[in-house]
């Protein structure tokens, strides 16, 4: 079928094809790779200019819980969660709202609305960098978590709902129908049936966005000055120190950084399955 | 049990008339289809009667209360969808108990109505279950429970049966006509199959392009169609449809000289305005055509097409003119592609249609 299995091509193929996966997934994970090593290295080590090598021990142990007790690692943490989870949830919960009326109200001017929302996507955000700024700090927001939050809300919300949107548009309109025949008022259709129907759509997009905002650093730089506000992307920065870089720190610190969203997405993969809707209508 | 009576009833898209002023008395108990080819109209007055869609002018009396800005429960209506429209996290006895419980009916009145709706349609032992684990015709039984736990005026259905395969159509087809006799509800039918048509309704509302192009028993529409439309939409194989010319009006009837110059009487009353050699339309149904030699009139057509049933055969064939026409033949003709056939005329069964496509009416 198709495609059709490399095996059955000639000797050839078989062999560049084995060669190039090899070349690709060394080339993807080697980074990582030295990320990991690095993290458990001494200093001498790095010092000594192996970066690449074996390290000549290792410093698991040692490394990992240096980052939490010389550095202020388990507060940039801290604010990641408390930057991330409530601009996960207000981001999504504001996107379904507003997608469940772009895709099933008729309204005027729903359309240019909808055309918003995708056309703010393209707006390259670093020229927002400076208004962005003065915003918050007219706000008296500048340098707080809640800063980070509402802004972090407020330029999610415009994929969000692009995303939740068509997905609710999928669903047949005859089910909210069938529903207001039974006189069900439309905040109960909306929690009550397309909500658990787009759960699916929900999960893959809390992964997406918890991503995008654990990972975001450029608005953590411009919006965040002290290590109170600074989430972990910034605080890794923020390591680096003014004679001596901890390299083995910041990796160790990086790993850190990077578990709690490799996990959420491991742990969400089966919601991604969107067979829910299956078998409810036939098209 | 309620009637409805649709007065001058009218849907306009934007600037687009949809339906054009429809009038219509639907008695309490009635099975009414409404039928039609796709997009004259019938789903939108469906959905207007449920209170889908607003009414743009005329009225809508349901039990005698003028309905229009009713909501869809204040009505009690209640409406079988096409998809079923089943809610798919829900199990059966959920589906079926979601608009009772958002009303907050008490709990003991929802268990009784949903039991009782479940006994009706055999759904006992898929209470439990969710839709995508039933079968077609187990969903549609669902969907008509949820309508029944409501315990509606007047049930509507849009076009229920056509995700159905064949066999499960005829078997729900028999099942709808037994839950009417069954609940003595008044029932709104729309579909575009005329075979569901004729075998439920106790009156059928043919529609074109908005407006009622008859309304009538079953049996009325096959043997009186109004109009050319309507000849030619009730009944399968269609009606053939012959250009004649009028020879002489008499008080026995019309008689027409047929394409190859024969001539044949039909009891039909002349209309005003028709005299000799007025070109008027024949028709004659592909039942009415014999193949066994009678007095009368006759047609002789080329086979062009054979369609083979088992009780019985089908031949399409083209007069000396070139007209199509079908005959209906016994199931074991011998007749194949090429042969001609002379069909004889049964002038009882024939229908005449005027210049502007109306029937004139029978003697």
């Amino acid at each position: 079928m198709f495609p059709a299995p490399i095996h059955t091509k000639g000797a050839w193929t078989v062999m560049s094809y084995r060669v190039a996966v090899i070349i690709a997934l060394g080339l993807w994970l080697i980074p990582l790779m030295a990320i990991a090593l690095t993290s458990v290295r001494s200093l001498e080590d790095i010092n000594k200019g192996n970066l690449w090598g074996w390290p000549s021990k290792f410093l698991l142990i040692e490394n990992y819980s240096a980052v939490f007790t010389t550095t202020p690692m388990a507060t940039f943490l801290l604010n990641s969660i408390l930057i991330t989870v409530p601009t996960v949830i207000g981001s999504i919960a504001l996107a379904a709202m507003a997608g469940f009326a772009l895709a099933k109200y008729k309204f005027r001017g729903n359309v240019l609305l909808f055309a918003m929302f995708i056309a703010g996507n393209f707006i390259p955000f670093q020229i927002l960098m400076i208004p962005v700024r003065d915003l918050t700090i007219s706000l008296g927001m500048y340098d707080t978590i809640w800063g980070l939050i509402a802004f972090h809300v407020a330029f999610q919300s415009g994929f969000c709902t692009l995303f939740m949107r068509n997905f609710i548009k999928a669903l047949p309109d005859a089910l909210i129908e069938a529903a207001r025949m039974e006189g069900v008022s439309e905040i109960n259709i909306f929690f009550r049936i397309i909500l658990p129907l787009v759960r699916p759509a929900l999960a893959a997009l809390s992964v997406l966005i918890f991503t995008f905002v654990w990972n975001d650093y450029f608005w953590a730089l411009v919006l965040a000055q002290t290590d109170a506000a600074r989430p972990v992307t910034a605080g890794l920065q923020s390591l680096k120190g003014m004679w001596v870089s901890s390299w083995q720190l910041i990796s160790a610190g990086s790993i850190v950084a990077a578990l709690l969203p490799v996990s959420i997405f491991f742990l969400m993969q089966r919601h991604f399955i969107a067979g829910l809707t299956l078998g409810a209508t036939k098209e | 049990m309620a009637d409805v009576t649709l007065a001058r009833l009218t849907k306009r898209f934007g600037t687009i008339d949809v339906l054009h002023g429809i009038d219509l008395s639907i008695a309490s108990r009635e099975f009414v289809v409404f039928v039609g080819p796709s997009g004259c109209g019938k789903s939108t007055l469906l959905r207007m009667i449920a209170g889908l869609e607003e009414i743009s002018s005329g009225d809508l009396l349901i039990d005698g209360t003028r309905a229009n800005d009713l909501q869809p429960v204040e009505r009690g209506t209640s409406m079988v969808f096409q998809s079923y429209a089943l809610y798919p996290h829900m199990t059966v006895a959920e589906n079926m108990s979601f608009g009772l419980r958002m009303a907050k009916t008490p709990k003991a009145d929802v268990e009784r109505r949903v039991a009782e709706a479940a006994r009706i349609l055999q759904l006992e032992p898929l209470l439990d279950r969710r839709p995508r684990q039933l079968s077609g015709g187990q969903r549609q039984r669902v969907a008509i429970g949820r309508c029944i736990v409501r315990d509606p005026k007047v049930f509507l259905f849009d076009e229920p049966l056509s995700n159905l395969d064949t066999s499960l159509r005829v078997q729900m087809r028999i099942e709808i006509a037994r839950l009417h006799r069954e609940l003595n509800a008044t029932m709104i039918y729309v579909t575009h199959d005329q075979v569901e048509a004729m075998t439920l309704a106790d009156k059928i509302v043919v529609l074109r392009a908005g407006r009622i192009e008859q309304v009538g028993a079953p049996l009325e529409l096959y043997h009186a169609p109004a109009n050319r439309f309507v000849a030619s939409f009730i009944g399968s194989p269609a009606m053939n449809f012959l250009p004649v010319t009028v020879e002489n009006l008499s008080e026995a009837g019309v008689s027409v000289l047929l394409p190859e110059g024969q001539s044949v009487r039909v009891p039909r009353l002349p209309r005003a305005g028709l005299a000799q050699g007025s070109a008027l339309t024949l028709g004659v149904r592909p039942e009415h055509l014999s193949l066994t030699a009678a007095e009368g009139a006759r047609l002789t057509l080329q086979v062009q097409a054979v369609e083979r049933l088992g009780s019985q055969t089908f031949l399409y064939g083209t007069l000396p003119d070139g007209t199509w026409t079908t005959v209906e033949a016994p199931g074991d003709t011998a007749l194949s592609v090429g042969s001609r056939v002379t069909a004889w005329v049964d002038p009882s069964h024939l229908h005449l249609f005027d210049a502007a496509e109306q029937a004139l009416p029978t003697l």
